[in-house]
């Protein structure tokens, strides 16, 4: 979902920027919050994107379709953090990716962090909420939200390019065109996502709760 | 016995602890699947390209205008630079894990509540 420098156009820049910048703020406005509730909140918001960092930049080959891909970590940081902090986190992550790995474009920091940090995070944290407000066990709302969470990131990236390039092409078509280079690869890798969410969710869990308030519903005990 | 070798008994760390042969398990696991899908695709001469670039390439065709990253790091420079980066990522992380989850962090936590 890393979309380089010079494929999009002047317009889906500014938009993309546009809109990760409204939520950045209210991501700055969730940090200051959560930072005032919770002691541990920096070192723990700190390890969250560090790790996002490097979870979004590790591929890994899919046999199958020979190609190699990586997680996204956004649905993890979503559960861990918030979503809006995960706006944060994810644009400082795709700004270091792009100057120190040369992985992905600085015009297209906004167009990426839409798909990985912003709609990849609501959709997996609306997830992981939809299925413990059914009171579904951790580790279930945690994997589903990990898978949902990366699927949505790679369908939105499609969706970006597709907008921006479809010229003559239905939008449609040309979005699925984009969205089959992604799909095969991405499917496995967004179960793997959707295991290691849940482990670590379960882990922190079980560790430490009280960093992660209201996780725990009021019927349930510390696993 | 001397107190000392008493008290450095008690003290020592152990070389394989547990959490260390769980991550080396995980990593090992990883590494495996990295492993045999590389060997399948090298067997059936498999490219192997990160869907990252397919796509952008896809993207350039389509817009007629080159995609290119904000550095390149070409050969082994791309190697390197994911591996200084990892390797402080690696530490930062395990720094703030044994902050928060480590055995101090929760006995401080259960003393707390």
């Amino acid at each position: 979902m890393h979309i380089e420098d010079g494929v999009l156009g002047v317009k889906s820049v500014i938009v993309n920027y546009a809109i990760t910048a409204g939520l950045i703020v209210l991501g700055v406005q969730e940090i200051k919050r959560r930072v005032k509730e919770n002691l541990y909140y920096k070192p723990f918001l700190a390890m969250v994107g560090v790790a996002v960092f490097v979870i979004s930049a590790m591929h890994l080959p899919v046999p199958v379709t020979g190609s190699c891909s990586h997680p996204t970590g956004t649905p993890l940081a979503a559960i861990l953090v918030g979503p809006f902090a995960t706006v944060v986190i994810s644009a400082i992550v795709l700004f270091f990716q792009a100057i120190f790995l040369g992985h992905g474009g600085i015009t297209t920091i906004g167009a990426n962090t839409v798909s990985m940090g912003i709609v990849g995070t609501f959709i997996g944290y609306f997830v992981w909420k939809l299925f413990r407000m059914f009171h579904s066990p951790i580790w279930l709302a945690a994997g589903l939200a990990g898978f949902i969470g990366d699927l949505a990131t790679y369908l939105t990236t499609a969706l970006q390019l597709a907008i921006s390039l479809h010229g003559n092409v239905p939008l449609v078509t040309q979005w699925m065109i984009f969205f089959a280079g992604y799909g095969p690869t991405q499917l496995p890798l967004a179960m793997l996502e959707a295991i290691f969410t849940a482990i670590v969710v379960q882990i922190m869990v079980a560790r430490r709760p009280d960093l992660l308030p209201g996780i725990l519903m009021s019927n349930e005990t510390r696993p | 016995m001397h107190p000392n070798a008493t008290r450095s008994k008690q003290s020592a760390v152990p070389f394989f602890d547990r959490f260390t042969k769980v991550m080396l398990a995980a990593m090992f696991v990883l590494l495996l699947g990295v492993f045999s899908s590389a060997w399948y695709m090298s067997s059936h001469k498999m490219e192997g390209a990160g869907t990252d670039d397919v796509v952008n390439k896809m993207a350039s065709k389509a817009a007629s205008s080159e995609s290119h990253p904000f550095i390149e790091l070409p050969g082994d420079a791309e190697l390197g630079a994911f591996s200084v980066a990892n390797f402080f990522v690696g530490m930062i992380v395990g720094h703030y894990w044994t902050m928060l989850f480590g055995k101090n962090a929760r006995k401080d936590e259960n003393t707390a509540g």
